[in-house]
């Protein structure tokens, strides 16, 4: 059992957690961002570990999140599960679909793939908001009660930060351990896998599960926090935007996805607002794509170097794991 | 002697609000509405005859205390809706939210007012936001006639033509789905039945299909439930094309400008239920609003401009009668709760109480014919 | 039979425009390997601005202003691969932002206002199923063009660089055929298709600024179905998924017509083996 000090990732995402949680508590506009930020930071963790790992390119990371949620609104409305239990349903139900499409598109080429994602995540939002005994159909459903002990703004800001940081635990588990390790080879080598007697195809849909029952945690955590959810509540356009969070923050690298959600949020809140707001973000975008396109926190290694640091940051960077001398 | 002391005390507090003092007196009021996205098509008119329709009250001296407008756009989106909500409450310190701007963001944002005691006062039609088993009641009010108040005079005018089976056609969002609902609930009472029902999403490229699958059904009439003006126009053209004659009623989510300009002359006759008639036939007091919106060089479009001005009339009268008190989030709803009866731009008479949170009713529509572009009401 | 009959009628008029804009889609994807996610957005900056401007000098400023937008993004694909990206997302990702951008330009600048354009107001019957002149003009123009693209792709010296440069891309540059500005090209056809498509859709059955992601994913959908890579049966695809439609509000509810393009991507890939290139997390 080897301790934190070798988990780097985890300790810069538990102390990052710990300062802006302690800050954001001082004003209840901040807190109430920054539990929002955390439910995308959770979902854009997720499109990390399925692209970063698996090489699935996940658009569909909102609608699993969305079953998340809708499991835990129809649990706790409808059936009065008690209020941990529906956190189950809300990771293993989407778990269960991710794993089933990943069985029968891991061998196309990555553009599909995500294209497959896509299309899956807009058939679960048609079919949720036409499910109007279960799902409430367009109106959604209110009234979700709270989780439990959990009563206030900032106790759900320390939730949701508190589970980022176990996810991020998990996260850097992963990469390190066999199953970690054997999906490395999978992204670098796919043949040389299966010569070593690696179960590709179940390998990637369970990394591709794992991340769907992250994004149906987060889902868990914003239907108990709003205490509505809609169709219009976590769909594509979230997906779309956890993807972009990703890829700007760099999805290769574990806390990429963190990073990019956080730049893109405060990027968002400061633009002049309404109409001209997707013309901003779509801009912004492409202007980062051109100028870091592997990511905000790809660039950091290049500083590092740039500045005379000579370790690299242990996590999955693609370009880490190309050059086995940087490993460690 | 009475009157003498109110008389100087007006003029004091007079003298204190034209001085310029920072008076505690000031309120802010909160105005989150959907300025992007599919609602942007209402929010948008809601939002400019609200602030049109305060520089008017402010130059006329017709408010008792200083009212600060703060807006917001909720993206027609819930989270987005929660964040404004709060950021208006918690930075702005609102006393009131005119707001959000569709149904599901006005569910959304309902437990935040109940747990800040701050009131909403939404311009949608969307049946849930005022129903009783909300725990969230007492604070969400709404300042335009409910969705199955709109259903069944639209009906009911249908009805008046001897139709017996009736088609519908619908978008697929909330408005549709609620409209479907009540139709096939309303019409068997009104002596018609809806035999057959389509639907179709906001960006679908032919609808030609739709429009068969209704007049292969032979109805006697068709009622659409439509609120996007380029999905209304679209259907209009396929029911022309495939030869569905049966007349067409339309509810009022296409009492917009935008879709008697697009809707070729060919449907003359097609008739659409609106809030008031601002764009083509105003009341009078619709015909203020409609000057005060061209001073400030916009274009009425249809109803958005009435309900935004109804729930900024509604706090500008909860604020007048408050007198020179200490206006809080609660004070608020309980003076909007008292409140019957006061001036609006909008038609008919609006009133509130404890238990009635839908303050507008039938008196506030008007059925009008589509003809030559534009909406003339029906007498 | 005879209603099974009109609905496939209107399949085939409604599908035309789904092959035009599948068109680009293929061809973007044999040529550098990516999606083009703008296409749709160019579909409304067309319609948008053909509009404002009335009359035939409307359809062709509207065209103008797609192959511009199109211009636009081609260029930003020849910066993100002189910077060395080996990622073919980031292109579709750098498109999608380019998709986003078009459209709050368009609620910007022109509202909230309807796209639409009254065209024929009388119309021709076909065995007692009418037609609007202008369906026929939307078919007769998917196959027009598509006809061009095949004489282009068989019969000319462009047509071959760009069937070399979708082959063996290494092999071509070596070979001294400016694959780059092959590319570039491509998205400029992917603007005007895209924009043509949007002038059909102006005259039929009309859009507004909401209508850009969902068209692209139509085209998508359109373009997928024989093969992604052969853009000659873009149309056939197009077709098919509008019948698919007609029948699907025909006979089914409106549930099982909204899932129709995407039901087909999903099947059309499982049951696929696609394997030009990487796999899904295979060396890049």
């Amino acid at each position: 059992m080897r301790g934190l000090a070798s988990r780097p990732n985890t300790m810069i995402v538990l102390g990052l957690a710990i300062a802006s949680v302690a800050l954001a508590a001082r004003d209840p506009v901040w807190t109430d961002t920054w539990v929002i930020v955390g439910v995308y930071v959770l979902i854009a963790l997720s499109t990390g570990i399925s692209y970063g790992q698996a090489g699935i390119l996940s658009m569909s990371q909102g609608a699993f999140a969305a079953i998340g949620g809708y499991a835990a609104a129809v649990s706790t409305l409808r059936f009065k599960l008690p209020p941990g239990v529906d956190l189950l349903i809300a990771a293993v139900l989407p778990a269960l679909l991710a794993y089933g499409l990943a069985r029968l598109v891991t061998r196309l080429t990555p553009l599909a793939t995500a294209l497959a994602t896509l299309a899956l995540g807009s058939v679960i939002e048609i079919a949720l908001r036409n499910m109007d005994d279960i799902t409430g159909g367009y109106i959604g459903l209110a009234g979700i009660p709270g989780i439990g002990m959990i009563d206030s703004p900032l106790k759900y800001c320390v939730l949701v930060w508190a589970m980022i940081c176990v996810c991020v635990l998990m996260y850097e588990n992963l990469v390190n351990s066999p199953f970690g390790r054997a999906l490395n080879v999978i992204r670098h080598d796919r043949m040389r896998a299966q010569a070593d007697g690696v179960n590709v195809p179940q390998l990637l849909s369970a990394a591709f599960a794992f991340s769907a029952a992250m994004a149906g945690s987060a889902g868990w955590l914003y239907a108990h926090y709003i205490s509505y959810i809609s169709p219009n509540s976590l769909d594509t356009h979230t997906s779309i935007s956890a993807l972009l969070m990703t890829v700007v923050g760099g999805s290769g690298i574990i806390l990429g996805p963190l990073a990019g959600t956080v730049f893109l949020d405060v990027l968002v809140r400061h633009l002049p607002a309404q109409e001209l707001q997707g013309m901003f973000y779509g801009g912004a975008l492409i202007l980062i794509l051109i100028l870091a396109p592997t990511g905000l926190l790809g660039l950091v290694p290049a500083l590092l170097v740039k500045f005379g640091a000579n370790r690299g940051l242990r996590g999955a960077t693609k370009a880490a794991a190309v050059k086995p001398e940087a490993a460690q | 002697m009475r009157r003498l002391v109110s008389l100087v005390l007006s003029a004091v507090a007079a003298a204190m609000l034209s001085s310029g003092a920072l008076s505690a007196e000031a309120v802010k009021i909160g105005v989150v509405l959907s300025l992007s996205g599919p609602a942007a098509v209402f929010g948008i008119p809601e939002r400019d005859a609200i602030q049109a329709a305060m520089e008017k009250l402010k130059a006329d001296g017709k408010l008792k205390r200083g009212i600060e407008l703060v807006v917001y756009d909720d993206k027609t989106n819930p989270t987005e809706a929660t964040r404004m909500v709060t950021q208006a409450i918690n930075n702005d310190k609102a006393v009131a939210i005119i707001g959000p701007g569709t149904g599901g963001n006005i569910l959304a944002a309902g437990p935040l007012a109940l747990r800040m005691q701050v009131p909403l006062l939404g311009p949608a039609g969307t049946m849930a936001i005022t129903d009783r088993k909300n725990e969230f009641y007492p604070w969400v009010f709404r300042v335009a006639p409910s969705d199955r108040v709109d259903v069944k005079v639209i009906l009911e005018d249908m009805a008046k033509s001897k139709a017996k089976k009736i088609g519908v056609f619908f978008q697929e969002d909330a408005y549709g789905k609620t409209g479907v609902d009540f139709a096939k609930e309303i019409g068997p009472a009104l002596g018609m039945e809806v035999v057959e029902t389509v639907s179709a999403p906001y960006a679908a490229t032919d609808l030609t299909a739709q429009a068969t699958r209704l007049r292969n059904a032979g109805v006697d009439a068709v009622f659409l439930q439509v609120s996007i003006s380029s999905l209304g126009a679209s259907f209009v053209k396929a029911a022309k094309q495939v030869g569905l004659t049966a007349p067409a009623y339309t509810n009022a989510g296409l009492a917009q400008r935008s879709f008697a300009e697009s809707v070729g002359s060919d449907v003359d006759g097609l008739r659409v239920l609106s809030i008031g008639n601002l764009p083509y036939d105003p009341s009078e007091g619709e015909a203020e609003l409609a000057k005060l919106l061209k001073q400030a060089g916009k274009v009425p479009q249809g109803w958005g401009e009435l309900v935004g001005t109804n729930g900024l009339m509604t706090v500008v009268a909860a604020v007048n009668a408050q007198g020179d008190k200490e206006i809080t989030g609660t004070s608020m709803r309980d003076a909007i709760e008292g409140l019957c009866g006061y001036q609006a731009f909008a038609r008919g008479k609006p009133c509130f109480s404890k238990d009635s949170h839908d303050g507008w009713a039938e008196d506030s529509l008007v059925i009008t014919e589509l003809r030559n572009k534009e909406l003339r009401t029906m007498r | 039979m005879y209603v099974l009959t009109e609905y496939v009628v209107r399949g085939v008029q409604a599908g035309s425009i789904y092959g035009l804009l599948a068109l680009p889609m293929s061809l973007l994807f044999a040529t550098a390997g990516t999606i083009d996610f703008a296409v749709g957005a160019y579909a409304l900056l067309a319609a948008a601005v053909a509009t404002i401007v009335a009359g035939p000098l409307g359809i062709a400023f509207g065209l103008a202003a797609a192959i511009t937008a199109a211009a636009a993004m081609g260029g930003i694909f020849l910066i993100l691969a002189r910077t060395g990206t080996k990622d073919h997302i980031v292109f579709a990702l750098a498109s999608f932002g380019l998709a986003v951008a078009i459209a709050s330009y368009i609620l910007w600048q022109f509202g909230t206002q309807a796209f639409v354009r009254a065209s024929f107001s009388r119309f021709w019957s076909l065995g007692g199923i009418r037609i609007s002149p202008q369906g026929v003009i939307n078919l007769g123009l998917g196959v027009l063009v598509t006809l061009l693209l095949y004489l282009l792709l068989y019969w000319s010296d462009l047509g071959r660089m760009m069937r070399a440069a979708a082959a063996n891309p290494r092999g071509a540059e070596l070979a001294g055929i400016p694959v780059a500005r092959i590319q570039f090209g491509t998205y400029l056809a992917g603007g005007l298709l895209g924009g043509l498509a949007g002038i059909m859709i102006l005259y039929s059955a009309g859009l507004d600024f909401t209508a850009s992601l969902s068209l692209t994913l139509s085209g998508f959908g359109a373009a997928i179905i024989f093969g992604i890579a052969s853009p000659l049966r873009c149309l056939v695809g197009g077709i098919a998924m509008g019948v698919a439609e007609a029948l699907a509000a025909g006979y089914t509810s409106g549930m099982v017509t909204a899932m129709v393009p995407f039901l087909f991507v999903l099947i059309v890939l499982s049951l696929s083996n696609i394997r030009g290139g990487a796999m899904a997390g295979d060396r890049p």
